[in-house]
């Protein structure tokens, strides 16, 4: 089948199939998918949170951060919640279904930035699927990096996600400290929201970059738990979500003030938001 | 560049019928047929009556933004061995022909300004976009209709500004001037009158210089980019602005600077169409995520938004340029009269415009 | 107009905030203003340029919750949008009690776009209404135009020029214009088209629509907003398409909704950008609903309209 496509159309995207399906939680489903192109998959290169675009065609577009790191290559991973009509329709494709993907978009961290600095990544539900993709690339890269601390929370033991390799970040140098919300039988971890637990941890600021993603309730107060122990607003940073269309920077849908979460995100230093917090 | 022509009253129409024949003709005109009603920019052909008394109701966007516009085509093939596998195919091809735009004004013009920005100065390019916009020309008025709700040279333009325009139309005693601006069609226009006379072409060498000093709008809505972040957390300022609003999409579907759009897939089953079409911020749906959580959940934030983006977002990213053509239509559209001149112009604690 | 900022002074001690019209920067119309204190009072106006309908503040997110609940909140009311209130009273989305009822005897309000019809190319400094005439200044000079020719469609067969509920009333009462039975000669012109004529005219009238939604977000009785299923995709009644199916399917879901709620305050029709006479369909129904069930929306708060209850024992169809 040939296909009537021009060069250069941003909005065109990528032909690409499902390798596999992880169910990660009751509403939270991974995707492993490659791009049919086999020589524009094996170039394929981004920065960790950097986000994709899939299409299921005849429901639409909706953007996920390519979760898996750019320091492992056989495919690209996306973890998405059902919560909408597009992720539903992704929720039942099955290995071997083809989509539309448009990536790598956005920013990205900027883990350059970061080298020889102690890390604290966290992470609230869905929200350490951004975290994920540096997580395992700081992993992939140790030396790189001082202490690395990874707090992650979630509802209950049941909604955390990549439990299946949390041995891995643990052997990999990471210092993970799980949450739930409230008890539940046979948790041997921690228990209380995220922010508490920030409290509780009480990290150092010196020579610390926080990474912080989760949904918006959770972020405000771990924001006010970073300032309380020192934190910069340079040394605070976050990626966000909105909701985009066009993902290039056009659409006019995603600002936040005259920052374009698609083009000039979905990664933020705290100094870079503030005055706008009331639109996050 | 010289090319120059003199269209009689009366014989406009018979000037116009030729030139449609050579180019697609889009030219000021009303549905109904007639001068009455609402009037838009639509196909000339012989016997559309040209409305050019009076600046448009909806502007000269949909040439370029059209209000639904596909950006590709799918479809899925059945294997018939195998009914469980689909072949899957796109399809982006679009066809634009050259066309003119008879009757255009200043205002009209200062928004491209702002959309050439917008849609091609990166870092992603609008391939849809930048193929109508260059194979469109137009005639641009120079505009002696300005009412109390214009105000162009409050945005930096005015009723004289060609920036932008292939050719100038004079309105002066009995037809009309129309001359060439620039190297695209230089003689689009040469075979279809005479030469104008001395006469005519002084006159309308004096009515152009009188439009070029006439100040429509008394503010300067530039440079506010400071002024607005500074009242941005001013929650008060900005329901005073916007206590009125009922939310509806008039103010950015006649504006012919808005140009947010949202993206859809309309399917007819296996096969079916990724349209690109117009949205409006003040919609509670525009920012509306999945999960129910709306950063800007109230009038307040979408009209703060539609003033910021006008005033402050688009100058701090495109060098001081606003999102704003000063054409008016918002505020004469605007079913509770709200005036934009407001908002913008009292960041700076000015008063309200009033000419 | 003294006597409006009058009573509305004398009114205020027991207002929590009070809803009325004021000046804009356009002398053919004005702007809704929300005032609580007694220096804004002057604010206030009334004249025929007072086109807006305020009663849809009262329930449009977010409508206005008293800070102090034994306080009420004032409303001006002509007599098109007092009808509106008595449906939103019916229906419990405002409460008779919350509301103090300033009613402005009526005698027609006026419509910018027939006046610049008339003066075109007008920059109207000033105008006002003397008699039956409508008075313009502007940069030519003074213009005198008779008022049923710029009056709006809605008031020229207006049958209760006058507030059908009201706490305090302003103005001495209005008389009809047309004999009540001509309410509905609008309808009835177009329903004396054939009807490859009728299509045509609704065909050629809605293809303008921009679904700019400002005809459904201006109904005071438009209550779904944001809900409204003409813009979620779940489910997906309405594509993004411009063609004309979307968009009758738009304002036929639309006019179905107000069926027999509808009090033909004609908001719909003024806020229009395309001039399109949406509020024609809902005169249609609403001929329909008065025919077969002999029911006028908007007159008796205790009434329940006839679509929004059963009776088995109906006999008009």
């Amino acid at each position: 089948m040939t296909d009537n496509k021009s060069l250069n159309n941003p909005y065109l995207p990528d032909l690409a199939t499902v390798q596999e399906v992880i169910d990660e939680t009751a509403n939270i489903r991974t995707l492993r998918v490659t791009l049919d192109d086999k020589e524009k998959m094996a170039a394929f290169n981004f920065r960790p949170g950097q986000v994709g675009q899939i299409s299921v065609f005849g429901t639409g577009e909706s953007t996920f951060v390519i979760n898996s790191p750019p320091t492992r290559r056989d495919y690209l991973q996306f973890s998405v919640m059902r919560v909408g009509e597009i992720t539903q329709r992704i929720h039942q494709l099955n290995a071997g279904d083809r989509i539309g993907l448009r990536a790598p978009l956005g920013n990205g961290f900027q883990y350059e930035d970061m080298k020889g600095r102690d890390i604290l990544f966290i992470g609230g539900g869905i929200g350490m699927a951004p975290l994920r993709t540096l997580l395992l690339h700081m992993i992939d890269n140790r030396a790189d990096y001082g202490d690395i601390t990874a707090i992650y929370g979630a509802r209950s033991p049941k909604d955390l996600c990549y439990t299946y390799e949390f041995e891995e970040w643990k052997t990999g140098g990471v210092n993970l400290v799980l949450t739930v919300d409230s008890e539940f039988p046979g948790w041997k971890e921690r228990v209380g929201f995220v922010p508490t637990i920030l409290s509780q941890e009480a990290p150092s600021p010196l020579n610390r970059i926080a990474i912080v993603c989760g949904p918006p309730i959770m972020i405000k107060f771990v924001l006010f738990g970073l300032k309380e122990l020192g934190f910069e607003d340079r040394q605070i940073i976050t990626t966000l979500e909105k909701r985009m269309k066009c993902g290039i920077g056009i659409c006019g849908r995603c600002n936040v003030g005259s920052k374009y979460v698609c083009v000039d995100g979905p990664v933020f230093n705290y100094e870079q938001i503030k005055g706008m917090c009331q639109e996050l | 560049m010289a090319g120059k022509i003199f269209i009689a009253l009366d014989r406009l129409r018979s000037t116009l019928d030729k030139l449609c024949s050579k180019i697609d003709l889009l030219a000021p005109a009303s549905s109904q047929g007639n001068k009455t009603g609402p009037t838009a920019f639509m196909p000339y052909r012989s016997g559309v009556v040209p409305v050019l008394d009076r600046q448009t109701t909806l502007p000269l966007k949909k040439i370029l933004l059209p209000q639904a516009e596909t950006l590709l085509r799918y479809e899925y093939c059945k294997d018939p061995q195998d009914p469980l596998k689909a072949a899957l195919s796109l399809d982006d091809r679009s066809e634009v022909r050259p066309t003119l735009v008879f009757g255009a004004r200043p205002c009209d013009l200062k928004a491209l300004s702002t959309f050439d920005r917008v849609f091609t100065s990166g870092p992603y390019k609008d391939p849809y976009y930048i193929e109508r916009r260059k194979n469109t020309l137009f005639a641009t008025l120079v505009c002696r209709e300005a009412d109390g709700a214009c105000f162009c040279s409050s945005v930096g333009s005015g009723p004289a500004d060609m920036e932008g325009s292939d050719f100038r139309i004079t309105g002066i005693e009995g037809g009309f001037v129309v001359e060439n601006l620039t190297e695209k069609a230089p003689d689009l226009f040469d075979s279809l009158g005479e030469a104008p006379t001395q006469d005519q072409q002084s006159e309308a060498g004096r009515i152009i210089e009188d439009v070029s000093q006439y100040r429509i709008g008394t503010l300067d809505l530039r440079g506010n980019e400071e002024a607005f972040r500074k009242r941005f957390e001013d929650n008060e300022y900005w329901q005073k602005m916007a206590a009125q609003c009922l939310s509806c999409g008039i103010c950015t579907f006649v504006c012919p600077t808005c140009y947010c759009f949202t993206i859809t897939d309309e399917s007819d089953n296996l096969r079916g169409e990724r349209l690109r079409s117009w949205d409006s911020c003040m919609f509670y749906h525009y920012t509306l995520e999945a999960s129910g959580h709306n950063p800007r959940p109230t009038k307040l934030n979408r009209y703060r938004n539609r003033v910021g983006h006008k005033f402050s977002y688009i100058p701090e990213k495109y060098d001081g340029l606003l999102g704003c053509s000063g054409c008016g239509r918002c505020i004469r559209n605007c079913p509770v009269s709200i005036d934009i001149r407001q908002a913008a112009g009292q960041l700076k604690e000015n008063v309200c415009d009033r000419q | 107009m003294n006597e409006l900022h009058k009573l509305v002074e004398e009114a205020l001690p027991e207002l929590d905030m009070m809803i009325g019209w004021a000046e804009s920067s356009d002398p053919l119309r004005t702007t809704p203003v929300f005032i609580n204190d007694v220096e804004s009072i002057s604010r206030l106006i009334w004249s025929p340029f007072c086109a807006q309908n305020l009663t849809g503040y009262l329930v449009k997110p977010p409508a206005p919750q008293p800070a102090d609940k034994d306080k009420k909140i004032g409303i001006c009311v002509k007599g098109c949008d007092s009808r509106s209130l008595v449906a939103l009273i019916q229906e419990k989305f405002v409460a008779r009690e919350r509301l103090h009822i300033f009613g402005i005897a009526c005698r027609g309000t006026v419509d910018w776009r027939r006046i610049m019809l008339q003066v075109p190319r007008s920059n109207v400094k000033s105008a006002r209404v003397e008699d039956n005439f409508l008075l313009l200044e502007d940069t030519d000079g003074t213009h005198k135009l008779k008022l049923e020719d710029v009056l709006a469609r809605k008031c020229l067969r207006c049958r209760y020029p006058n507030p059908v509920i009201c706490d305090t009333m302003i103005g001495e009462p209005a008389v009809l214009r047309i004999s009540p039975e001509d309410a509905y000669r609008d309808v009835e012109a177009v329903d004396q088209k054939s009807l490859e004529e009728r299509l045509a005219f609704w065909q050629s009238d809605l293809d303008r629509c921009m679904r700019c939604y400002a005809c459904r977000n201006a109904c005071p009785l438009c209550v779904c907003q944001d809900q409204c299923i003409a813009e979620t995709r779940e489910p997906r009644w309405l594509t993004q398409r411009t063609g004309i199916r979307e968009k009758f399917l738009f304002h036929m879901i639309h006019a179905m909704h107000l069926a027999g709620r509808c009090t033909e305050c004609g908001e719909c029709e003024r806020v229009c950008p395309m001039e399109i006479p949406v509020t024609l369909i809902k005169e249609k129904l609403n001929k329909i609903i008065s025919d077969k069930l002999g029911y006028t929306a908007g007159l008796d708060p205790n009434a329940v309209p006839p679509m929004l209850t059963f009776d088995p024992g109906e006999t008009g169809v």
